[in-house]
């Protein structure tokens, strides 16, 4: 009774993964652990422990050699890879934009076609998230590839957002930002953890110490990830 | 057309190898090192020629469809073989499938040339079907290898922006399109530019054979003419076809790019 309770508030579950990259050691060993839903999680550990790796599991860019992860119930496989992908939304570290204005960098997922169904985000919604992390100043058509490294991290989390993800994978999201967007990204994804209930998972080095959201921390060490306060 | 030739005997052959002596010299000169290579390079022109020459000898005369489709196949494996060394990119296995559709494209196109454009009888004709599936071959070939270069190194150079789209919900074929468009265009525009060249620029060398065999130069236009469309028409199939198959083997079923960086 007690473990079907908790399975209803797990989102992400792995079970006995093995992970290891062609050629190289195995990074996982038989990882268990689950990610509840509603959760803001920071994720720590020492570079080439597999952070990143960990968050590419997820959202299904890597296979496991061995084990099952399951989203809300059922293994990853049993969704089509396009439509997993945007409800857990993976963004890079490296900011990533396409030759284009910032407009069509930002409705690009609406142009595939498994996105089809998805209804496209209003300008006041775009405006208001830009507003948010400070990217009011930024044009519509302004060139994309001629703005600043943070603020092409930000477009990137923005044109993340609009597709209303139910987990949100991010990969040291604030590593270009100076202090003062750094601080607005946090706030806006408290925001969203807090209100939507959006489920977090953030690579960070940096420490959040502010009092909106009860943060978890998830610790990736030798072939292990394990919950750490 | 034989009786205005004038013949080549091994007097006229040997006096050719000056050109090659005046090469090595200046490779000597500059301290190229080239001078082994040179040396090869002759004997194995001499030896692949003179081999061909008989080996074309035969088949003609035999006048059976089975030797032509078995030197039409040989030549496309050896292609396929060529393409695989050219590319440097070697974590996708491609040769059965670029092998399996080659054939089947270049089948097709090099029946439609000599069976219905030319009008052989029958279609195999050897002396129609060998050389125009070489001509057919060796210049697709060389698209094939361009593209499928550029599409493997740019898939691995601009990894990140494959995933970006994936991790927004593409598919692999959206997220490849760019590298697919750059790759199919970098094959076909060599075939393109000589269209644009041929004739102010230089003497196609089908065109200047058959001048130098005797033929009417008009005759020979346009039997050039044929083989230049040909050739575009095939380079843009070939690219498509494999561009295409090759960019479905860079992702797996769950569309993951399955190109990865090298591990130092």
């Amino acid at each position: 009774m007690a473990k079907l309770k908790m399975d209803k508030t797990n989102i992400i579950d792995f079970s006995g993964v093995t992970f290891g990259f062609p050629e190289q050691a195995t990074l996982f060993t038989n990882l268990s652990l689950s990610i509840q839903k509603g959760a803001f999680y920071l994720i720590k550990g020492p570079s080439g422990a597999g952070k990143t790796t960990f968050l590419r599991l997820i959202n299904r860019l890597e296979e496991p050699v061995s084990g099952i992860i399951r989203f809300k119930g059922k293994p990853l496989d049993a969704y089509p890879p396009p439509q997993l992908r945007h409800s857990l939304l993976l963004i890079q570290q490296t900011p990533t934009v396409v030759d284009g204005s910032v407009e069509e960098n930002l409705l690009l997922p609406f142009s595939f076609k498994n996105n089809s169904h998805l209804k496209r985000p209003r300008q006041e919604k775009i405006e208001r998230l830009l507003a948010e992390i400070h990217l009011q100043d930024v044009r519509m058509n302004d060139h994309a590839m001629t703005l600043s490294v943070g603020q092409i991290q930000r477009l990137c989390l923005v044109r993340g957002l609009l597709l209303s993800p139910e987990i949100l994978l991010l990969d040291e999201p604030t590593s270009a930002l100076d202090r003062e967007s750094a601080f607005a990204v946090t706030t806006l994804l408290e925001r969203l953890n807090v209100e939507s209930g959006l489920t977090v998972l953030a690579v960070t080095h940096k420490k959040q110490d502010r009092g909106n959201v009860t943060y978890r921390g998830l610790e990736v060490h030798h072939g292990h990830v394990e919950e750490c306060p | 057309m034989t009786g205005n030739v004038i013949q080549i005997g091994p007097y006229q052959l040997i006096l050719a190898l000056v050109f090659i002596l005046v090469a090595g010299g200046a490779s000597l000169y500059h301290g190229l090192r080239l001078e082994k290579d040179l040396l090869v390079g002759t004997i194995r022109t001499f030896a692949q020629l003179f081999l061909l020459g008989y080996v074309l000898k035969f088949v003609f005369q035999l006048d059976s469809v089975w030797p032509v489709l078995a030197v039409f196949l040989f030549m496309i494996v050896f292609a396929v073989r060529i393409i695989r060394s050219r590319i440097k990119e070697k974590q996708v296995a491609f040769f059965w499938p670029m092998l399996i559709s080659m054939t089947i494209s270049y089948a097709v196109a090099a029946i439609m040339i000599t069976g219905v454009v030319i009008g052989a009888e029958p279609w195999w004709k050897p002396q129609y079907f060998i050389p125009l599936s070489g001509m057919l071959i060796g210049n697709s070939m060389n698209a094939v290898a361009i593209s499928l270069d550029r599409l493997l190194s740019d898939l691995k150079k601009r990894r990140q922006e494959v995933e970006m789209m994936l991790s927004l919900g593409a598919d692999y074929g959206e997220a490849a399109k760019d590298m697919v468009r750059n790759a199919m265009r970098a094959g076909m525009i060599p075939a393109i530019n000589s269209m644009m060249a041929v004739g102010v620029v230089f003497i196609p060398g089908m065109m200047t054979g058959q001048i130098l065999a005797g033929a009417d130069p008009l005759q020979a236009i346009r039997y050039q003419i044929v083989v230049m469309v040909m050739l575009v028409g095939s380079t843009a199939l070939l690219s498509f076809l494999g561009v295409h198959i090759v960019c479905r083997l860079c992702f797996s079923p769950a569309q993951q790019l399955l190109l990865r960086p090298k591990k130092k």
